[in-house]
């Protein structure tokens, strides 16, 4: 028997309505897509495939043969053991692969493009059940310079990975280490172990950028990489759109993505595992770096354009990261509307959102203000392909810039100084908590400003583990925990200083948490 | 020693008084159960929406001579605006005939619907009253006989039928709650002892937890069940009859005393233990709206009421029931009532003293507007639309839209139910009359081919574009 109280089943609460209008459409769209996690043929993907009938079960028992993280070379090992002909025939292939697709009419760059392309073995730290956890995945990339860099996507190795592993293409494994990631274009440069590989005396080949900007719809391109950690798999199609767009999203972990780049999209089949490998021209150019696709559809598969990997890359050796600048202002395209705003065709971009207490906000700006030049440039965002590059000219400015934007609203054209702000992203530094089997992720000002939180003291719950005090006080993922025995959680620190304390003295400890803003109180007790 | 033979004497007196009430009863159970009926009123209307007209059926009980009948809280969906609730109809049980019936407002404190028959069907009630006890109304014990009034629906002629059972358990939540072993009444109807005495009404029923199985599931799903036609549980006569006398004076039910701390959160036993109220609880004040009462008086985001008039919080199985015991002591003073309020702000124990104001205008009584032709209804921004998107008071502007209407110029151009329309055409819209009248003129408007709205959703806001041709 359920001991509600006697009110009406209609119990009535002013709703607070969660969500925006940015990640709508793309949610739609991405459905079927299993998403970045299962893309690159993670541990979680093993079931997802088992559940998703429509992909035959040899995948499965593909999978099923080789372990995550199992070297090429064990996985060789295992493999012939196990199903020695089957696996013998694998290896065949890999060996007669060059010649066979010289025989399709590819040359020495090609080649040469294979011999750059590794497998990458990732195990990475997850806080995602209460406590500090290891998931394995595999993925794809390739090597970029003679001094070991490899490309590869910022959802196959980000900050949280803890060992990577990388095949080359003569099948030796190598450790790698990351040098710097970018998540808001999904794209991470490693470092071989060049000191092994000097010990070792390995080789390797190494890829070259096409131009992306010259590719045409109808022309022929290749993927490489290892779907479901099939290494070194070559894939064909055409270019479907030099020039497809999607909204922003969280793709890469829960880290945002996309604002500052569109995609290549392709026919050449790419599956999970896929990520991070080159999509190349005949010649062996890489012009894009696979990345997503649609799961359960036919063959719609999309790339990071080198055009834009190659200033990512650029700056990443330089700085190990990519600084950008955010005035809050979020675009929409402004097609059709032209007669309403009274502007000429392909003048002006409509700002649809100002992010709450951001530059553009403090600025004056709001939504309806058709931004018509930034410095002096004119900008066009008729339709929505052409926004990613305006909110990348804005992106690319300095820190702390004074940007002069041209701003119509109504029948006044104005200009208004906006003084630039570093870009953050919403995901906070991740922590596990043993003892009380919590694992949190600090609010940061984006989250904050997100949820409407007055500022950004406290963390976000991420996982509770079963059984642990987190969990029998009754805290749940997305409680966001703001004291702890009355102290501002304003940093990581002043939880893991109350962890040690309880570590060394268990005793009952009292948290402060909002969930949907309603404050409530929990006791952490031995 | 001594005290023995007075306790024995007490329970032979009892036991006299007790059989002493079974010899005199004066009918058998099926001839109290006939003449119960008649305090019992099926009650139908139905809720006037854009797209349709949705019947609705309640059970209740006279409670006068004049023909005012008690329906229960869920009888009517607090969403609704008293405006669209039309074409009240009132029958006696096992009789298809309709009497015309006037709707009079729901009472905050007991959550009762009140409703008014005409004349002919009052005359042939009886009120609940008159079962009553005449002094104190007697508290069933573990055990007893309860039986209680079921009524069928209208196309069985609304036929009343016997619910009998025993008490299995008295909670306070807050309400003393009566518990039978099997379900008692319809909510909303009454409950008798063995003697016909009134002990209670029925309240809305448990949800009751069930396993269910299926070829695909053979593991088993939990799901909770509600039975929505007849209930174990009924709140006892002394909560019942003493608030006989709340008839609103107005449809919606005003005034309503409104303190502003929004968001009362209760604590677990650890939690209160740690702040030291053993057998005693808190409630967590969320949120101190702007303007209400409660900042008036100092009240704080994070404070926890620990005691109201100086007397604590008591502590309830579960525990969260405490919130419903603050806001029933809301509910039961008045706009002007002084509240003294005692709160602990961290390790501090704080004295607020809050004059209660009335509440500001609800979602329901929001003035409203319909466009048909556009495709979605416009209603007035009111103070719980500020409270709900967490904008400023002073921020109170534009329209909200309440409803869209399924494959509409509107539902194309995007727009959802609970968006918030700041400008219509460029015009920032400063007022419902603004936004209505403007409204008007785009739908009268047939060259029309378009307009453009900002709308705000969450934290964002978007330019729709609204195709009328």
């Amino acid at each position: 028997m359920n001991l509600s109280p006697n009110r009406s089943i209609f119990a009535h609460e002013i709703g607070r309505k969660p969500g925006g209008f940015r990640y709508r459409r793309n949610a739609g769209a991405f459905r079927y897509v299993a998403g970045s996690v299962a893309e690159r043929a993670s541990v979680s993907l093993k079931r997802s495939v088992a559940e998703r009938a429509s992909v035959s079960r040899r995948y499965v028992a593909e999978r099923a043969s080789v372990s995550p993280g199992a070297t090429e070379a064990q996985r060789a090992r295992l493999s012939l053991n196990a199903k020695g002909l089957a696996t013998f025939c694998l290896i065949a292939f890999f060996i007669l692969l060059p010649e066979a697709v010289r025989a399709a009419g590819v040359g020495k760059g090609f080649n040469r493009l294979l011999d750059s392309v590794v497998r990458i073995d990732v195990r990475e730290e997850t806080f995602d059940d209460g406590g500090k956890r290891f998931d394995a995945s595999i993925g794809s990339g390739f090597i970029l310079s003679s001094d070991g860099l490899v490309l590869t996507n910022a959802h196959v190795v980000g900050p949280r990975a803890v060992e990577v592993t990388v095949t080359l293409p003569n099948l030796e494994t190598v450790g790698a280490k990351l040098v710097g990631w970018d998540h808001w274009t999904d794209l991470a440069l490693l470092r071989l172990d060049m000191a092994d590989i000097g010990r070792r005396k390995l080789t390797f080949s190494h890829a070259e950028f096409g131009e992306s900007e010259k590719l045409y719809p109808g022309e022929t391109v290749y993927a490489v990489g290892t779907p479901f950690g099939l290494t070194r798999t070559v894939t064909r199609g055409i270019i479907s759109n030099t020039n497809q767009y999607f909204e922003a999203d969280r793709e890469v972990d829960g880290y945002e993505t996309g604002q500052f780049n569109t995609w290549l999209q392709t026919d050449a089949a790419i599956n999970p595992g896929n990520s991070g490998g080159p999509l190349v021209t005949e010649d062996g150019r890489v012009v894009g770096i696979t990345a997503r696709g649609y799961m359960g559809a036919n063959n719609l598969g999309f790339a990071i354009p080198a055009s834009t990997a190659k200033g990512v890359v650029a700056e990443l050796v330089k700085n190990g990261a990519i600084t950008r600048s955010y005035i809050g202002i979020v675009p929409g395209a402004l097609q059709d509307l032209e007669g309403f705003y009274a502007l000429a065709m392909d003048t002006g971009m409509l700002i649809n959102s100002v992010d709450p207490d951001s530059p553009g906000d403090r600025a004056g700006l709001r939504g309806g203000d058709i931004l018509l030049a930034v410095d002096g440039r004119d900008v066009d965002g008729r339709f929505p392909e052409q926004l990613p590059a305006i909110l990348n000219v804005i992106a690319g400015k300095p820190v702390g810039a004074h940007l002069k934007l041209s701003i119509k609203r109504g029948t006044e054209t104005k200009q208004v100084t906006v003084v630039t702000e570093r870009l953050e992203s919403s995901v906070g530094e991740e922590l596990a908590f043993d003892r009380w089997g919590l694992s949190v992720r600090k609010v940061s000002r984006m989250y904050a400003r997100a949820h409407q939180l007055p500022n950004d003291t406290g963390v976000v719950v991420i996982g509770v583990q079963p059984g642990f005090p987190a969990d029998i006080a009754g805290l749940l993922p997305g409680d966001i925990v703001t004291t702890i025995n009355r102290r501002p959680v304003d940093s990581l620190e002043i939880l893991k200083s109350a962890h040690a304390a309880y570590t060394r003295k268990p005793e009952p400890t009292l948290l402060e948490a909002e969930r949907d803003h309603r404050i409530s109180l929990f006791i952490l007790k031995p | 020693m001594i005290q023995i033979p007075v306790r024995r004497l007490l329970s032979v007196l009892s036991i006299a008084v007790l059989s002493g009430g079974i010899s005199s009863r004066a009918s058998s159970l099926p001839d109290l159960w006939k003449e119960r009926v008649k305090s019992v009123v099926a009650v139908d209307y139905f809720t006037e929406l854009e797209n349709e007209r949705r019947p609705t059926t309640a059970y209740g009980v006279a409670i006068d001579t004049h023909g005012t009948v008690i329906l229960p809280s869920a009888a009517v969906d607090p969403r609704i605006s008293p405006k669209q609730l039309k074409d009240f109809k009132a029958y006696l049980p096992g009789d298809p005939t309709g009497f015309d019936a006037v709707y009079l407002g729901q009472d905050a404190f007991t959550g009762w619907h009140f409703v008014r028959v005409e004349p002919k069907l009052a005359a042939q009630l009886i009120p609940i009253t008159s079962w009553a006890a005449p002094d104190k109304s007697p508290v069933p014990e573990l055990a007893d006989e309860v039986w209680g009034i079921g009524v069928r629906n209208k196309d069985e002629d609304f036929t009343p039928y016997l619910l009998d059972s025993h008490l299995a358990l008295i909670q306070s939540l807050p309400q003393q709650v009566g518990i039978a072993q099997q379900e008692v009444a319809g909510p909303g109807l009454p409950v008798f002892n063995r003697d016909g005495v009134f002990i209670g009404l029925a309240a809305s029923s448990f949800g009751q937890t069930f396993l269910q199985f299926s070829q695909a599931d053979r593991g088993g799903t939990p799901i909770m069940l509600v039975d929505l036609e007849e209930s174990s549980a009924f709140s006892l006569a002394s909560e019942v009859l003493p608030y006989l006398g709340r008839v609103p004076g107005n449809v919606d039910g005003r005034p309503l005393a409104w303190l502003g701390a929004y968001g009362l959160e209760s604590m677990d036993r650890d939690v209160a233990n740690f702040l030291k109220l053993t057998d005693r609880s808190g409630a967590v004040v969320s949120e101190v709206l702007e303007t209400s009462p409660a900042e008036k008086a100092g009240m704080k985001n994070g404070d926890v009421i620990v005691a109201i008039d100086g007397q604590p919080l008591p502590r309830f199985r579960p525990d969260r029931v405490v919130t419903d015991y603050v806001e029933r002591e809301i509910e039961r003073r008045k706009p002007g009532d002084v509240m003294g309020l005692t709160v602990l702000r961290g390790t501090e124990t704080v004295e607020l003293k809050a004059t209660l104001g009335d509440e500001p205008k609800l979602i329901r009584e929001a003035e409203r507007k319909y466009f048909d032709r556009l495709g979605f209804t416009a209603r007035e921004f009111v103070y719980g639309d500020a409270v709900a998107r967490r904008v400023p008071i002073r921020e109170a502007a534009g329209v909200v839209v309440s409803y869209v209407k399924p494959n509409s110029p509107a539902a194309a151009a995007g727009i959802e139910e609970d968006d918030w329309i700041k400008e219509i055409d460029g015009k920032a819209v400063k007022s419902f009359a603004d936004g209505s009248a403007w409204l008007t003129a785009v739908e009268g408007d047939t060259l029309r081919t378009e307009f453009v709205l900002l709308v705000g959703r969450g934290t964002d806001t978007a330019i729709l574009r609204v195709k009328l041709r």
